[in-house]
């Protein structure tokens, strides 16, 4: 019996108007914007390999350790499954400058100079996004009659004559339209993987295709949970037109005007930047303390004045800077001594200046380290934790958990972002460890290139992976479950109300 | 018989589901955008003013004509508009000012004079918060208020046909072209009233607030934004009478119009810009340095090698001096301007191409006449580029006047000794006019009128030759 109503519920949808309209749209739309999308990803890795470049041959420039420590720019590669879900990649810093005298975070980086800033003025658009729009008018339009409609057809009354469960009969109808829906979402996707894969320019690998696999297990759910939402709306009107409206009036508020109210809604008027102001001082403290033992070393050696430059030529080939930002609590100290000759004069203060580095730049690292401990919290709950708050604000929309799910898959999500500045404060790390190997602070090749620059081509070089699949599978995980859950407590009570309704 | 018909239509319209579910949706909305502007207005305007007030005191404080001329008006401000609650027009990607600042050093004691550099705005680098579009009025009535209409409209026509009633009227003596202006009429009043009270109510929060001022040109500009509103409205209604009348029923008529609305409106802005933008590539911000770079390296070697040939003449430097200060300013203002112009020329294509969407068009008009958005920005910077001559015209004009001065523009020696009254001195003051908004948007207000012509004359053709 299941079979039959099956059946005869694909007959009725594949041979609809709607059917044959949506397929062809949604195609239409994919195969319009997968080129563009192709492009634009392109675009972007010419630019990452082009900063990457003027990053390498910055660094060749140089010839101290200490200016080859302003040097280490480090670069994040684009994401191939932006394609996919744009998420913060394209829009956060790309570009960050890694130095011991300081831990970077997300708020430090840059944007290399390779794009038309005024272009941020046309929405991006992704597949999802595509999806997301579409799938779920789609799906209201399946559903919004099912119910409704053979009442109003008389036919219900009919079917239900039939010695059939009502379960049955909902069963059967969720079956065969999810079946057809279906239909428009895998031929997409299996239309964006032939492009992906005959396009010269992107190369999927077997990690690509599971996350793919993952997004494609999430617009199902997200497809079902709107044909459930149809099915309710079905249920409890009495007319199709009734129906029509409320589906659609649903669609527009969850899809159109709740992602993009509730954050406004939600924002609170307390400025950020109060909030990180006792922070500050904190760190501003811990760095005046560390100037203060500064001066106190200098005020003690056996020779005047300062010491980092060797006094050299007035201080040419030498910058000394005090890096402040308020509004992201950065806070550091750079010393860069490029000495290429030295005259004989000075040659009796090399051994000094080599002990005040010695001593200065760990006391440099341990001062970022400390403040580092404040900046972090404080970042943290200033502009992290609002960030998570509105995305799970978000979520009470279906729209907000197809969209968090696919962001994790596709890597592009907050956390798989933060993964990168998490790479690069490894990398810092690392660096560290190879410059207190070397015993580059107290060389004189830290301040002087005069007896030979250094080599630093056997230094870590910095690579960015995007994290395992599983990390982002676990990411993903709960939004998923989330509308898997959702799912069934539609089910529920659309059949709790089916089972009562009067025919 | 019109208004008959108008009548009936709006009688049905206010008791549906519909029409209570838009007027509910409309003044939430129109409340939530109130509430907004009012909170961040004032604030905005501070920033504002406080910026402003800043430079023009440090322009104030020269008194000295060589300073003057060499350090330059500082940073100039884009004024924000009153109407930002209507549309935000992408303003935070635009700069809101532009830098007057000398930047090049020709030799160590030799710099060249001011010169206007344009930054990027990159406001979303360090934000991890959701992307979200501004709830002005843009969204409202572009997305769901079109969105509205297309539900009042799908069914106006296929649903009294598949009612049985189209042809009941027809049956009476009724001109076919007399039903369809009264369902037009009908469905337009029963859309607008819930937006006209629903703009009042957002209208009147805004203008009892004590902290946002709107003056008479505010109001002209409102009233011309209304007028732009029905008209879209208009569109979107002739559109949904179009297909209902010449679809069948009513659900493949609301499928159509769906699926049209979500290309039309949601998809073609993004998609299309993103291919116009793909033509062209201008000047990246590393190549934009590489070549200044290259260029003020040139101009050093040039000048360090003109000296040494003309060493033993000191009156000669003077000249020299002069000479490479104006090149130098010259040639840094011509790259900035060069890479300007080839990014405003990306965005310009590609905003002619999205065109194609009505939406587009409404939020160009909306940008236009609120005062937001890229062709105000374009004013903006036009306004810049008069400043910038106006007040180079009066560093000329002043040491004209000066007999003493050698009238060697660019060193101090040369330059009029005389102080210069801080009062004399140009201050920028960005400025909007109506008739130069009016001028920027006659083509898009062509287009829309062109658009709903068309679609009013289909959907009259249709009608009338349509079987019932």
């Amino acid at each position: 019996m299941l079979l039959t109503l099956i059946r005869r519920e694909l007959l009725d949808n594949l041979m609809t108007f709607r059917f044959v309209a949506t397929v062809v749209i949604m195609l239409l739309l994919v195969v319009a914007n997968i080129p563009v999308l192709i492009n634009d990803y392109d675009q972007r890795l010419e630019g990452y390999n082009a900063a990457v470049n003027a990053n390498h041959e910055r660094m060749q420039e140089r010839t101290t350790y200490s200016s080859v420590s302003i040097s280490w720019d480090v670069v994040r590669p684009p994401n191939l499954l932006s394609i996919f879900n744009v998420g913060l990649d394209k829009r956060l810093s790309n570009e960050i400058f890694v130095f011991y005298g300081y831990v970077p975070t997300l708020w430090d980086g840059q944007v290399h100079g390779s794009t038309n800033p005024l272009l941020n003025l046309f929405s991006s658009i992704d597949i999802v996004f595509v999806f997301e729009v579409v799938l779920s008018l789609m799906a209201l339009i399946f559903a919004y009659d099912a119910l409704a409609g053979e009442r109003e057809r008389g036919t219900l009354r009919l079917v239900l004559t039939h010695p059939v469960s009502r379960a049955k009969i909902l069963l059967a109808k969720y079956i065969s339209a999810m079946m057809c829906l279906l239909v428009p979402l895998l031929m997409s996707f299996l239309l964006v993987v032939i492009l992906l894969t005959t396009s010269p320019i992107v190369s999927l690998k077997v990690d690509d295709f599971l996350r793919i696999g993952g997004i494609v297990l999430s617009s199902i759910a997200y497809l079902s949970i709107f044909y459930l939402i149809g099915l309710l709306i079905s249920v409890i009107t009495r007319r199709t037109s009734t129906a029509l409206m409320l589906a659609m009036f649903v669609w527009g508020f969850l899809v159109l005007v709740y992602p993009n109210v509730i954050l406004v809604l939600i924002t609170s008027a307390e400025s950020s930047q109060e909030r990180l102001v006792p922070a500050f001082n904190q760190i501003e403290q811990i760095w005046e303390e560390f100037d203060r033992e500064r001066k106190d070393y200098l005020a003690n050696d056996p020779i005047p004045g300062e010491d980092s430059h060797l006094g050299v030529a007035g201080g040419s080939g030498f910058d000394e800077i005090w890096h402040k930002a308020k509004s992201t609590l950065l806070y550091t100290y750079l010393a860069i001594s490029y000495v290429n000759k030295l005259d004989d004069e000075f040659e009796p203060r090399v051994p000094h200046v080599q002990n005040y580095y010695r001593t200065i730049v760990p006391k440099t690292i341990d001062a970022a380290e400390r403040a580092w401990l404040v900046r972090k919290q404080a970042l943290e709950s200033v502009f992290f934790r609002p960030a998570i708050v509105d995305r799970i604000f978000l979520r009470f929309s279906p729209v907000g958990m197809y969209d968090a799910s696919t962001q994790a898959w596709a890597g592009t999500d907050l956390f798989g972002l933060r993964d990168f500045y998490e790479a690069t404060r490894k990398y810092r790390r690392t660096l560290i460890d190879y410059l207190y190997d070397k015993n580059a602070f107290g060389d004189r090749k830290w301040f002087s290139s005069d007896k030979g620059a250094v080599d630093w081509d056997s230094s870590p070089q910095f690579s960015f992976q995007r994290s395992d699949v599983h990390v982002s599978a676990k990411r993903a995980l709960p939004d998923l479950l989330l509308m898997l859950m959702m799912n069934l407590i539609l089910f529920w009570g659309i059949f709790l109300v089916f089972q009562r309704s009067e025919v | 018989m019109i208004w008959h018909i108008t009548k009936r239509e709006l009688y049905d319209n206010l008791i549906s589901l519909r029409f209570a579910l838009t007027t509910v949706l409309l003044f939430v909305l129109m409340l939530i955008n109130a509430v907004i502007h009012i909170q961040e207005h004032p604030e905005r305007m501070q920033k504002y003013h406080d910026a402003t007030t800043a430079s023009v005191n440090t322009l104030r404080s020269r008194t000295d004509l060589f300073s003057i001329a060499q350090q330059g008006p500082g940073n100039l401000y884009k004024k924000p508009s009153p109407l930002y609650f209507c549309a935000e027009g992408g303003d935070i990607f635009l700069t809101n000012y532009v830098y007057g600042i000398p930047t090049v050093q020709i030799s160590d004691n030799l710099r060249a004079f001011w010169s206007v550099y344009y930054p990027g705005a990159f406001p979303n680098v360090f934000n991890v918060r959701p992307d979200t579009v501004k709830v002005d009025w843009g969204f409202v009535i572009g997305y769901v208020l079109s969105l509205i209409t297309i539900l009042f409209t799908f069914d106006s026509i296929s649903g009294e046909r598949e009612r049985g009633t189209l042809r009941l009227m027809l049956s009476n003596s009724v001109p076919r072209h007399t039903i369809l202006i009264g369902k037009f009429l009908g469905a337009l009043v029963s859309i607008s009233v819930p937006f006209t009270f629903a703009i009042l109510m957002n209208l009147s929060i805004i203008s009892v607030s004590s902290d946002v001022h709107l003056g008479a040109d505010a109001w002209i500009r409102l009233i011309i934004i209304f007028i732009i509103a029905i008209l879209y409205l208009c569109l979107f209604i002739a559109l949904g009478l179009l297909v209902s009348s010449s679809v069948q029923n009513s659900v493949t008529s609301l499928v159509i119009l769906l699926l049209t609305w979500c290309v039309f409106v949601i998809f073609i802005p993004s998609t299309f810009a993103s291919i116009a933008s793909g033509f062209s590539s201008p000047m990246t911000y590393d190549e934009y340095f590489k070549r200044r770079h290259q260029n003020i390296e040139e101009l050093k070697e040039e000048y360090v090698a003109l000296l040494q040939e003309t060493r033993g003449f000191p009156n000669k430097k003077i000249q020299i001096d002069s000479e490479y200060v104006t090149k130098g300013t010259e040639q840094e203002e011509r790259l900035s301007q060069e890479q300007l112009t080839q990014q405003i020329d990306q965005i310009q294509l590609a905003r002619s191409v999205t065109r194609i969407s009505p939406v587009t068009l409404f939020q160009h008009l909306l940008e236009g006449f609120v005062g937001t958005g890229f062709e105000r920005h374009q004013h903006f910077l036009e306004n810049v580029q008069r400043y910038t001559h106006e007040y180079r015209e009066f560093v000329t004009d002043m040491d004209r006047a000066d007999p003493n001065s050698l009238h060697i523009i660019g060193v101090r020696e040369g330059m009029s000794q005389k102080p210069v009254d801080p009062e004399s001195i140009p201050t920028f003051e960005d400025k909007l006019s109506l008739s130069h908004d009016f001028n920027v948007a006659a083509i898009d207000l062509f287009l829309l009128i062109l658009f709903f012509v068309v679609l009013v004359s289909g959907t009259y053709l249709r009608f009338i030759s349509v079987e019932v």
